[in-house]
């Protein structure tokens, strides 16, 4: 696995604690809470989860890979959609992902070297009216024309 | 007790029994990829799909996989209908387009006439997500390998496709594969399997590998076994022990 920032092992440690240790139907939920405590699940908290809960690593380390929710990449600080879906698309979405790789050097799952951004597409948000649109972090930004978006981005809407 | 009728004769099956397990059990031949009596069936291949009807069912039929459905009285079974006879074709159309590599795949669909050829996305697999491996593992206890990503990535591997850590190098996975897709190298010292080296013990008497040391450790603990029970291979066990009954004899 590539080597990301330094894992906080306390946070995780953290988050184990809320949970009952051999609660092995809490899986999925114990994977969302360490996910969002530190924004992916890094080997050591894919190994602790398998250890707490008693379930085999095998088994883990399945459900981790199989849901698109989870990410094993270590994500930037802010989480950037860009919607792909038919109204966006033809409204120019796919400039707005051409505008990250030429800004920012990031393609769609890709994280900037800053670990400021983690690029994602998604497929209609159903937020149409508003196409294209990017959602980052929680914000949703609407209209985004080509060119806009990193401008946008630094400043939040 | 339960009668049902398969291919248009009489059979006797047990409560809870599976289609497959009365046709087996009376010779009848139903093609299966997936399935193995030690292991609870899952029904990934879809190949032993049968057409069933009732005698109230007013002329409708189902195709249900043999492997899964459990009898019920007055059970009527196709094995060779049409229906069931073409979807086996296309089951096997799809899997020569993921595995065309696979002998095993290969020579199933010429014995069934495939006909169509969907296009193939071969990576060279051989893989039909069966799970056999990973059922098997998980059945002895080990958990090694397990089915991660989903959709077209999916794939049998080791936790961060790296080497599998709880292996012992039984080799299981790689005899119940019904298409040879587990790679494992075998020397007279050593086995390789999932990027992992295992060294063999070897037969006290003849010399030949008998079982990786991990694996006979994992034995020792985990089943009630005599201490020496991996020192002389099955072969030499027998020849001693006939030599032994041919003097009793005398
Ligand atoms: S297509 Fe983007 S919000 Fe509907
Ligand atoms: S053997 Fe029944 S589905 Fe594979």
């Amino acid at each position: 696995m590539a080597a990301g920032p330094a894992v906080d092992m306390k946070a995780i440690e953290g988050v184990l604690g809320n949970h009952p240790r051999g609660a092995t139907d809490a899986l999925v939920h114990l994977l969302q809470d360490i996910q969002e405590a530190v924004n992916y699940l890094p080997e050591e908290a894919i190994r602790a989860a398998a250890d707490h809960l008693e379930v085999p690593l095998g088994k883990v380390y399945a459900v981790a890979t199989f849901y698109k929710a989870f990410s094993l990449k270590p994500r930037g600080k802010t989480i950037v959609k860009v919607c792909l879906g038919t109204t966006c698309h033809i409204r120019g979405a796919p400039v707005v992902v051409e505008d990250f790789q030429h800004g920012l050097g990031i393609g769609p799952g890709e994280t900037t070297s800053d670990m400021k951004y983690t690029l994602e597409v998604v497929n209609c948000v159903g937020a149409c009216a508003l196409a294209p649109v990017v959602i980052a972090g929680e914000k949703y930004l609407a209209d985004v024309k080509p060119g806009t978006i990193l401008k946008r981005l630094s400043k939040g809407k | 007790m339960t009668q049902i009728l398969i291919d248009n004769r009489k059979f006797n099956a047990e409560e809870g029994e599976t289609i497959l397990e009365v046709a087996r059990r009376n010779q009848i031949d139903i093609p299966t990829l997936c399935h193995h009596e030690a292991l609870e069936a899952v029904g990934a291949c879809r190949l032993c799909t049968v057409e069933i009807t009732g005698e109230d069912w007013n002329g409708s039929t189902k195709l249900v996989s043999a492997c899964l459905y459990p009898v019920e009285e007055g059970l009527i079974v196709q094995t060779r209908s049409e229906g069931v006879l073409r979807l086996r074709q296309t089951v096997l159309d799809l899997l020569m387009a993921r595995c065309p590599e696979s002998t095993v795949i290969r020579d199933l669909a010429t014995q069934h006439g495939q006909v169509t050829e969907y296009q193939q996305f071969t990576d060279g697999s051989k893989c039909i997500m069966c799970y056999l491996c990973v059922r098997a593992c998980a059945k002895l206890g080990c958990h090694a390998i397990s089915a991660v990503n989903r959709g077209t990535l999916k794939e049998v591997a080791p936790p961060f496709h790296e080497h599998a850590e709880s292996c012992v190098g039984c080799g299981t996975c790689a005899t119940i594969c019904p298409t040879g897709h587990i790679e494992m190298v075998d020397t007279a010292e050593t086995r390789t399997i999932w990027k992992r080296e295992f060294e063999f013990v070897t037969c006290k008497v003849c010399g030949e590998p008998l079982i990786t040391k991990a694996y006979r450790d994992y034995a020792l603990e985990n089943r009630r076994l005599p201490n020496d029970y991996y020192t002389v291979c099955s072969a030499c066990k027998k020849s001693e022990l006939s030599g032994h009954f041919a003097r009793l004899s005398l």
